[in-house]
């Protein structure tokens, strides 16, 4: 058994001090529950340092299972980043409702593991249990937190949809493996070149995989559970769900697609470009429709998670995880304001709860302003960068026409997310109240926020890192 | 290999036919008359209050999936104790990390009090 | 011959497991649902028998039919569910239902209809020696090669734990539980309270 503690320090020690946090909450009475809170923020500090000392070594450890790669530190150290932006995000919105912050804190580490663990999955085997760990905990907060009957929905809804999609994935892995003989993903591409003529157990169990990965991304047609989950649950769960897991399926997706099938993608292109292109058709312009603004937001991730099947279709994956982080960045930022507003009682639901926020608070209106032009692309912020690197690949690509269906498709865009800017700025506000944020929130959130404009104005270094991965 | 089965096999089958023949038998030999009183559900000469089934507690799903979750981990103990000599340590020392991860959760449950009743 | 009662009792046990499955989605009272899926677990466990799996076989049996089953007979006897309202969609999208399932069934034939059956590494099942010990060769084989997959697993089954917990476990808000050390702990001047000279304006003379 080859191990190497250095090079699983990351999930090591963020497993270890889940398990201490875990039990150290139980001993602490009420008024020291933000001692759970700091804990949880120093390992994942921790965990992202020693993520980030792995960027020159490449390992494959544990009879395979294990790989950590550079792709595989770019990944975890964004979803631990993302993580602390969240738990910052989230604590005040918590302690002013009572919630149970602990399992919130201790469920999302177990996530934010599984995220780990999927994005070094060195084979389907670990692949597999990755998702599980990452989708079990999430399934319990949707669920946990029940403040009306849209909640119980949103969680039956998301659990059912995730367990066939788990269903679907471990069909596909047990095609796969019984059509090769494989499971390291390393091992794999061999096998597949072995055989003279295309496989059609292995095709069918590829099949299956997409579609399960494409259950996680929320891609039309496997997206049911999105706009329900986004609606029905709490903010700050909605925070949780839309951002870090979607790094980590990219993790998935890559490894799967890249990894395995790079040398044969005429395989799974064709699954890819329709569920791009369905995501981008229907994400878009059901948008349009919606009143509700975390439902809103939940078609805008579906046209999103269109753009990033798009540069997979053109075999950019640089791109693609260009796209994925920019979009974690954003979302974060914007769903991060939601939920620093919804406070004394107030939760943000509707767009007309945003009405003359520029009148009550002008500074997270700006922000707000800022992440919502990033969303639709407005150059120079990096919404604009990520669509424009996608677009371009699709031009390098030889399919243009994909290239203006895209940029159609972001002009729609562009005119929902305007709507909310206009209810921000020129709409009456219904009821006047004082918004107070505090002090570290407010310095994290500006950060977060100008960082996706600083990001696309000076995009070279992570797309440099970007371009490193594959 | 299989054939050490055979008499399992056997059981079986004549559990079978020992559980189903006497259904069989009363079907076709016993005289079958029904009318409406006969059909009728019976409550003490009333007609039934409520569903026989009741609702239940949602403790007991709770005690439900937690014993669930520790069978599993015997499932697991069964392998290893048999191989556990042949591997050594590294063995030992990867059930030990397997059964520290569900004594934490033993701990969590039992502070929290899910294990009480009452 | 030994093959053809291999295949005599292969047909035997995926009858079996067919018949339950679909009376699991045609039996009316849940309850009976729930213990058709009963059969069809055995009847699984008796097809992995069949390929020399015993342990998972005896386990299948153990965990799912012994312990989970019990569990969706909670489920089902907990949400004291009328299975009729639910029935009433059914009709409705029973044509959607058989397209989908056709579209699989169609796909899954076709497939195996261009598959080269004997090219994958399936081959003929080698008949074991007697002594052959199933639990022996998955130990060899958790232990060692997967035995990362293997933690992976038990940190599953302790988020399950806390998943559990967090769910339907609401706190002793509602109990009136007693506490044995705080009874015993109680002294005279926690239960009584002596009141000396009442005065005559007092409010306890009322």
């Amino acid at each position: 058994m080859d191990f190497s503690l250095k090079a699983m320090l990351p999930e090591i020690f963020l497993a270890t001090m889940t398990c201490v946090i875990l039990v150290l909450d139980l001993y602490l009475s009420d008024r020291f529950r933000r001692v759970t809170y700091l804990l949880s923020q120093v390992t994942l500090v921790f965990a992202a340092v020693f993520a980030i000392a792995l960027w020159d070594n490449h390992f494959v450890l544990m009879g395979g299972h294990f790989v950590s790669d550079k792709l595989a530190v770019v990944l975890k150290t964004s979803v631990f980043i993302v993580g602390f932006c969240i738990f910052t995000y989230v604590y005040d919105y918590l302690r002013e409702r009572d919630i149970r912050i602990s399992e919130y804190y201790i469920l999302a580490l177990f996530s934010m593991l599984g995220m780990s663990i999927l994005i070094s999955a060195g084979s389907l085997l670990t692949l597999y249990l990755g998702l599980e760990l990452l989708s079990l905990p999430l399934y319990a907060m949707v669920a946990m937190i029940q403040r009306q009957n849209t909640a119980s929905e949103a969680a039956m809804k998301y659990f059912v949809m995730g367990a066939l999609a788990s269903g679907m994935l471990l069909f596909g892995i047990s095609l796969i493996y019984g059509s090769t003989g494989q499971i390291h993903l390393d091992a794999l591409p061999v096998a597949i070149n072995m055989a003279e003529q295309p496989d059609m157990l292995l095709l069918l169990g590829v099949v299956f995989v997409v579609i399960g990965i494409g259950f996680k991304f929320g891609a039309v047609p496997f997206h049911m559970w999105i706009p329900d989950v986004y609606q029905g649950s709490l903010s700050p769960i909605v925070l949780f769900v839309a951002t870090a897991p979607k790094i980590a399926a990219f993790g998935m997706l890559s490894r799967f697609l890249w990894d395995m099938f790079g040398a044969a993608p005429e395989t799974w292109q064709s699954f890819i470009l329709i569920m791009a292109v369905l995501s981008l058709l229907l994400g878009n312009i059901a948008a349009i429709a919606q009143t509700n603004i975390k439902r809103l937001l939940g078609y805008s991730t579906i046209g999103h998670v269109g753009f990033i099947f798009l540069a997979i279709y053109a075999g950019n994956f640089a791109a693609g995880a260009f796209y994925v982080l920019a979009y974690a960045l954003m979302t974060l930022a914007a769903f991060g304001i939601l939920v620093v507003l919804s406070q004394r009682g107030i939760e943000i639901e509707d767009i007309t709860d945003l009405a003359g926020l520029d009148k009550q608070h002008r500074w997270l209106a700006v922000m707000m302003l800022l992440v919502i032009f990033s969303l639709a692309g407005v150059p120079p912020s990096i919404g604009f960068y990520a669509k424009f690197v996608v677009l371009s690949a699709l031009v390098d690509a030889h399919v243009a026409y994909l290239a203006v269906f895209g940029l159609v498709m972001s002009a729609i865009a562009a005119f929902y997310y305007l709507r909310v800017v206009k209810v921000m700025y020129f709409d009456e506000p219904t009821q006047t109240r004082e918004i107070t944020i505090p002090h570290g929130t407010n310095v994290l959130l500006s950060i977060n926020t100008l960082a996706t404009w600083v990001l696309g104005i000076l995009p070279g270094g992570l797309m440099a890192i970007c371009l490193l991965l594959y | 290999m299989l054939e050490n089965y055979l008499p399992i096999v056997v059981f079986i089958a004549v559990g079978m036919v020992i559980g189903v023949a006497p259904i069989v038998l009363g079907k076709l030999l016993g005289p079958n008359k029904p009318n409406t009183a006969k059909l009728s559900p019976y409550e003490c000469g009333f007609e039934a209050f409520e569903d026989a089934r009741a609702q239940f507690d949602v403790r007991f799903y709770l005690v439900a999936i937690l014993f669930i979750i520790f069978d599993l981990e015997i499932a697991f103990l069964f392998p290893w104790a048999v191989v556990f000599q042949q591997l050594g340590w590294p063995a030992i020392f990867a059930m030990g990390v397997f059964l520290l991860l569900l004594t934490v959760g033993f701990i969590y449950e039992w502070k929290k009090g899910a294990l009480e009743w009452e | 011959m030994e093959i053809d009662w291999l295949k005599f009792f292969f047909y035997c046990y995926a009858a079996l497991a067919l018949f339950g499955a679909t009376m699991v989605i045609f039996s009316r009272n849940s309850v009976r649902a729930v213990l058709f899926l009963v059969l069809t677990f055995v009847a699984s466990a008796g097809l992995w028998m069949l390929l020399q799996a015993e342990f998972l076989a005896l386990i299948l049996i153990l965990v799912y039919v012994g312990a989970v089953m019990v569990l969706f007979l909670f489920v089902v006897m907990m949400l004291n569910m009328n299975l009729s309202p639910l029935k009433e969609g059914f009709v409705r999208y029973l044509p959607l239902g058989i397209l989908i399932a056709a579209t699989i069934v169609a796909q899954l034939v076709w497939v195996y209809k261009n598959t080269d059956m004997a090219a994958l590494h399936l081959g003929e099942l080698a008949q074991k020696p007697a002594d052959y010990s199933n639990i022996t060769e998955l130990g060899l084989a958790l232990y060692t090669d997967y035995l990362y997959p293997f933690e992976i697993a038990g940190v599953i089954l302790l988020v399950a734990i806390i998943a559990a917990i967090a769910l339907t476990f609401r706190g002793p808000q509602n109990r009136r539980s007693q506490n044995i050390a705080v009874q015993v702990a109680t002294r005279k001047d926690d239960r009584l309270r002596v009141i000396k000279d009442v005065g005559p304006d007092s409010d306890l003379k009322a």
